[in-house]
C-alpha cells in the first residue's frame, strides 16, 4: 500500500474514534477533553512500557485501553453529572497537567518526547497492516457499540438529558450513571487511540497533544453532525483529505477555508451535514430494502 | 644545448601538474549522464500556522539558493528547484507529505520544527532517503542518522564556552537565574549553561520555568530577582523573553549586559516586542550579521529588499546552506536522478553529506564528521535598537 495512503487511512481512523470519543459524552451535553489527555498519558505510558520494559506490542495496548478507562472513571467520580462547561474547564486543566506531569517526567523523555519506538510485526510493511488491521476492527467495535447505544433505552435516556436534565431525571434517569458510563468509554477509547496514535509515527512528542486536536475533533463533530455516529464518519475522512488535496495556493487558506465551513454549518446546518433525521431515514430505506 | 631541453621538460613538467591538481580540485563535479531534466528538491516547511513566518525565511533561504545555483548553470547542469511542501506544524499532515516525497525524491529539505519531526522524519529513514533537518538541535537530529545530519554540534559542547565568554564579559557577575522554556531541547541547553558557568566560577541559582501559555511576566521576574542575581539568562520563546526583559527593567534592572538570551529567542518577534527595552543586552547564535563576504552581503542586501529592510533572522541562512550542499554532494557523487538508481543515489548523497569536508557556507567554512559539524564558530551579539553587533567570535 502506498505511504500516503497507509498514514491517510490510520490517521483517519484516529480522528473518526478521538471524534467518536468526544461525540458519545456529548449525548448528555459534555464536552469531555480529557480525552486528549487520556490520549497522551495512555500513549506514553504504553510506549514506555514497550520500548523500557519490553512489554509486548498487544498487552501494552491492552494496558493503555484500561489506563484510559481507569482515569476517566476517577474524574468521572467528580463529574459525571456536571454541567458543560465544568467538564470543560477539567478536561482543559488535564490537558495542562498531563503536559507538565511528562515535561518533568525523564522516563518518557520529558521535553524532548520519545523516540524510534520498535516495530509492532516483523517488517514495516507488517507493521502498518498490523496496525491498520487493528485501527479499522477497533472503529468497527466501537462503532456498533455506539449503534447499538444509540438505539437502546440508553440512547433515548441520554437525547432526553441533552434537551433537559430535570425532565430527564424526572422520568428515572439516572444522570449521573450515564455520564460515568459515556465519559469512562470515551476515555478508554481514546486512551487505546493514544497507544495507537504513538505507534503510527512510531514516536511520542508532547505537540502531538495539543489543543488543536480538540479543534480538530470539534470540527469534524459539528460539520459532520452532532446529532449521530454518522456525522463523524464522513466528516472525518473529508476534512482530513480536502487539507491533503488542496494545491498550495490554496493551502495558506486552510484556516480560513475551515472556520467559513464551520460557520456557514452552524448558521444553514445547525444539526451538521448527517441530521439525525437523515441518519434514520437511511436506516428504514435500509431496512426496508432488506425485507424486500 | 640538453641541459636547456632538460631544464624546459621539467618546467613543463611542472606546470602540467599543477594545471592536472588545479583542474581536479576546480571540477570535482564528475562528468554524468543526468535523466532528469529538473532537479527537485522538496522542502517539508511549515508556511502556515503557527510558525509560518520562521517557514516563510527558511524558504526564502532555500529558494534563493537554487536561484543562484540556476544562474550559475544548476546543479550538474540541470536546473534545480525548490518545492515547499506545507505541514502547518501538523504532524498529522508531515506524514502523508512524507510518505509522498519518499516514493520519489532523492533527498528532502525539513521537517520543521520537532513535533513534524518525530512524525516524518521516521518515513524517510525506513525508506533510506537524506531528510536535512537543519533547524534542530543535535539531540533531535541524531536520532535519524544516518538519513540526517545535523547542523549543529553536541550542546554540552557549544554551549558552555559560550557561556563562559560571557562571564568573563562581566566579570563581577557571581550568580546567574536563567529562565527556562519547557520545550524541546531547552532545557538540555539550560543544562549546558550551567556547565559553562561552573567553569567560570558563576553560581547558577534556581531556575524560573516560563510556562508556554504564560501571559503576565512579573511574578516570574519577582521569583528570579528574590534570589538577587547577578546575572541572567533566557532560554524561552522570543516573545516571553522580550517580556521578560521588559519586566526586568521596569523592576530596576539596570545592567543590560548581565542578561544573556540565547539562540532559539533571536527571531524577529523578540526585536518587535522587546523594542528598546532589549538595549544592551548580550545574544548568542551562530549567524554574524557583521561578517562580509560577497554572497553574505548579497544575501543581506537582498533580504533586507524582501522583509523591509530586515537583517537576516538567526536560521535564514541555514535552508541557504542545506542546498548548496545538495549540490556539492550531488556532483561529487555524480547522482543521475535515473529512477532505477533512486535508492543507490541516495545512499551515495548520505554517505558524502555526513563526512563533508571544507564546505563553503554562506559565513564559513566548515566539516562534517559522522553527520556532525566540527568547526562552526558561534557568536555573541549585544542588541542596539534591533540590531546586532558582534561582541567576541568563539571558535571550537
Amino acid at each position: 500500500m502506498p505511504l500516503p495512503w497507509y498514514y491517510f487511512l490510520a490517521i483517519t481512523a484516529i480522528n473518526v474514534l478521538m471524534s467518536w470519543a468526544l461525540y458519545l459524552p456529548y449525548r448528555v451535553a459534555h464536552l469531555h477533553f480529557l480525552t486528549v489527555a487520556n490520549m497522551a498519558i495512555s500513549g506514553y505510558l504504553s510506549g514506555w512500557l514497550v520500548q523500557v520494559v519490553h512489554v509486548p506490542f498487544g498487552p501494552a495496548l491492552l494496558i493503555g485501553f484500561l489506563t484510559g478507562g481507569l482515569v476517566g472513571w476517577l474524574v468521572s467520580l467528580f463529574i459525571a453529572d456536571a454541567p458543560t462547561f465544568t467538564v470543560v474547564i477539567v478536561g482543559f486543566t488535564f490537558i495542562y497537567i498531563t503536559r507538565t506531569v511528562i515535561e518533568n517526567t525523564k522516563a518518557v523523555g520529558s521535553t524532548m518526547g520519545m523516540f524510534g519506538l520498535p516495530l509492532v510485526a516483523s517488517s514495516p510493511g507488517a507493521h502498518r497492516w498490523t496496525l491498520l488491521a487493528i485501527l479499522y476492527a477497533v472503529v468497527l467495535v466501537v462503532g456498533f457499540l455506539i449503534h447499538r447505544f444509540e438505539h437502546s433505552r440508553l440512547g433515548r435516556a441520554a437525547s432526553a438529558v441533552f434537551v433537559d436534565k430535570d425532565l430527564a431525571t424526572s422520568f428515572g434517569v439516572d444522570i449521573r450513571q450515564l455520564g460515568r458510563l459515556l465519559q469512562v468509554f470515551s476515555s478508554t477509547v481514546a486512551g487505546g487511540c493514544g497507544v495507537l496514535y504513538g505507534f503510527i509515527y512510531r514516536s511520542f512528542h508532547l505537540d502531538f497533544f495539543t489543543f488543536h486536536l480538540v479543534g480538530l475533533f470539534m470540527t469534524i463533530i459539528f460539520v459532520g453532525g452532532y446529532a449521530t455516529m454518522w456525522g463523524t464518519l464522513v466528516a472525518a475522512p473529508v476534512l482530513y483529505g480536502l487539507t491533503l488535496l488542496f494545491p498550495p495556493a490554496v493551502a495558506s487558506w486552510r484556516i480560513v477555508i475551515y472556520a467559513a465551513i464551520l460557520i456557514a454549518v452552524l448558521v444553514f446546518k445547525p444539526e451538521g451535514f448527517i441530521t439525525r433525521r437523515l441518519a434514520y431515514t437511511v436506516e428504514r430505506l435500509l431496512s426496508s430494502k432488506r425485507k424486500i | 644545448m640538453n641541459k636547456k631541453w632538460f631544464k624546459l621538460l621539467a618546467v613543463l613538467l611542472v606546470l602540467a601538474a599543477f594545471v592536472f591538481v588545479g583542474c581536479q580540485q576546480a571540477g570535482t563535479a564528475k562528468k554524468v549522464k543526468v535523466k532528469v531534466k529538473e532537479w527537485e528538491v522538496p522542502f517539508l516547511n511549515c508556511l502556515t500556522g503557527p510558525i509560518a513566518s520562521i517557514g516563510e525565511f527558511l524558504q526564502w533561504g532555500a529558494e534563493r539558493a537554487a536561484k543562484e545555483i540556476n544562474e550559475a548553470g544548476g546543479i550538474s547542469g540541470i536546473p534545480v528547484k525548490v518545492t515547499g511542501v506545507d505541514t502547518a506544524l501538523d504532524p498529522q499532515k508531515g506524514v502523508v507529505e512524507m510518505g509522498k516525497i519518499v516514493q520519489t525524491a532523492l533527498v528532502a529539505l525539513g521537517p520543521v520544527p520537532e513535533p513534524v519531526i518525530m512524525a516524518a522524519a521516521p518515513i524517510a529513514v525506513e525508506n533510506e532517503m537524506m531528510t536535512m533537518t537543519a533547524t534542530t538541535s543535535l539531540e533531535y537530529a541524531e536520532k535519524f542518522f544516518p538519513w540526517s545530519i545535523s547542523w549543529f554540534p553536541k550542546t554540552e559542547e557549544r554551549l558552555p564556552p559560550l557561556v563562559k565568554a560571557w562571564a568573563e564579559l562581566n566579570p563581577d557577575v557571581k550568580s546567574v537565574v536563567q529562565f527556562v522554556g519547557n520545550y524541546g531541547p531547552w532545557p538540555g541547553m539550560v543544562a549546558a549553561h550551567k556547565v559553562g558557568l561552573e567553569s567560570s566560577g558563576v553560581k547558577a541559582l534556581n531556575d524560573v520555568e516560563v510556562p508556554q501559555d504564560a501571559v503576565t511576566f512579573g511574578p516570574l521576574v519577582v521569583k528570579a530577582l528574590n534570589q538577587k542575581p547577578d546575572g541572567i539568562i533566557i532560554a524561552c520563546w522570543p516573545e516571553k523573553a522580550a517580556k521578560l526583559v521588559q519586566e526586568l527593567k521596569s523592576r530596576g534592572w539596570k545592567d543590560m549586559k548581565k542578561v544573556l538570551l540565547f539562540s532559539s529567542a533571536d527571531d524577529a518577534a523578540l526585536y518587535t516586542t522587546g523594542g528598546a527595552a532589549l538595549n544592551g543586552t548580550i545574544i548568542y547564535n551562530f549567524v554574524n550579521v557583521d561578517a562580509s563576504n560577497p554572497r553574505w552581503d548579497a544575501f543581506k542586501v537582498a533580504y533586507a529588499a524582501d522583509h523591509n529592510g530586515m537583517q537576516p533572522p538567526s536560521l535564514s541562512t541555514n535552508y541557504y546552506d542545506a542546498v548548496y550542499m545538495i549540490k556539492a554532494a550531488m556532483e561529487a557523487t555524480g547522482v543521475t536522478g535515473d529512477p532505477k538508481k533512486l535508492k543507490e543515489e541516495r545512499k551515495k548523497i548520505a554517505e558524502y553529506m555526513a563526512n563533508m569536508k571544507g564546505f563553503q557556507g554562506l559565513l564559513f567554512n566548515w566539516d562534517m564528521s559522522g553527520g556532525v559539524p566540527t568547526n562552526k564558530p558561534t557568536y555573541l551579539f549585544e542588541i542596539q535598537d534591533g540590531r546586532k553587533s558582534m561582541v567576541k567570535e568563539i571558535r571550537p
